[in-house]
């Protein structure tokens, strides 16, 4: 099908049950909804039941979606709920982050930002990038990897989350400091010398 | 003058350039001479970084996951036009 039928008629014809039009949103949208889901649930096994949750979810709704937002909006919100009630499912019991990460006034950090990205990536930094996402509650992950990963807008965010953009950057700016606060303990440990073991030669 | 609560609540939409100019202008004099809320800027900045290096790395489908969807999706047709489900062999 020509890359100039747009997703909206593409949507009209599939509402008339035709089914190289709904082949064709999948081709589009498949890939970026597995990816969306795998940064949000961050296993390829859950990502890809997200994946076809979120389009078995989109045929049986076409016909009622009414076109009030762009069907890439619509797409990314049943991903995003989908991942959401997977990540709840998962989910062990969690400290408010209401409750963290709350400071008046600034505290001394380790100075661990000089250099180029490049120079600082490594495996175990990845890890521990994922492992700080993962400590976020699931509502402060989606707003953190919707708009600081996958570069959407604050307005983009608040429409796909059914959000106001005023409670996405509440959400965001806390989400930010829990994940830089993670990662400022990483280069701290990892900035101090390692410990010798007794015994060891 | 802002304050460092000030500067800290703010310090997300001055990343994003969300604010009126005049507030960017107190923003910048003030991390500019403040070392407590500059290392915070700096250091929220550098995540920010490292979470868009990420970003540019593109997710691959696993193989065969495009050819599992559509499966899945052909059983969901074949449910909605009533036919019974196939049987397992």
């Amino acid at each position: 099908m020509p890359a100039a039928v747009t997703d909206e008629e593409l949507v009209r014809r599939s509402k008339e049950d035709d089914e190289r039009a709904f082949g064709e949103l999948i081709s589009r949208y498949e890939s970026k909804v597995y990816s969306l889901a795998l940064r949000m649930v961050r296993n390829p096994e859950d990502a890809e039941d997200v994946l076809q949750d979120t389009f078995l979810r989109a045929y049986r709704g076409i016909k009622s979606f009414q076109g009030a937002s762009t069907f890439s909006t619509w797409i990314y919100r049943i991903t995003a709920n989908s991942a959401l009630m997977r990540l709840r499912k998962k989910q062990l019991p969690t400290i408010s982050i209401e409750d963290q990460d709350e400071r008046e006034t600034p505290v001394n950090i380790a100075d661990w930002t000089p250099g180029p990205v490049e120079q600082l990536m490594t495996q175990e930094l990845q890890q521990e990038m994922d492992a700080a996402i993962e400590s976020l509650p699931p509502e402060f992950q989606q707003v953190f990897i919707l708009r600081d990963v996958e570069e959407r807008s604050n307005a983009e965010v608040a429409e796909i989350l059914d959000l106001s953009v005023a409670a996405v950057k509440s959400r965001l700016h806390r989400a930010r400091l829990k994940v830089r606060n993670r990662l400022a303990g990483y280069f701290s440990d990892s900035a101090k010398p390692k410990r010798r073991i007794m015994g060891a030669h | 003058m802002l304050t460092c609560k000030e500067v800290l609540e703010s310090l997300s939409d001055y990343l994003d350039a969300d604010m009126k100019e005049d507030i960017v202008n107190e923003m910048k004099k003030h991390i500019g001479s403040c070392s407590d809320c500059r290392a915070e800027f700096d250091t929220l900045t550098m995540t920010l970084k490292l979470y868009k290096h990420e970003a540019g790395e593109v997710k691959v489908m696993p193989v065969g996951c495009h050819d599992r969807l559509v499966k899945v999706l052909e059983l969901e047709k074949l449910r909605s036009k009533g036919a019974p489900p196939p049987k397992m062999v």
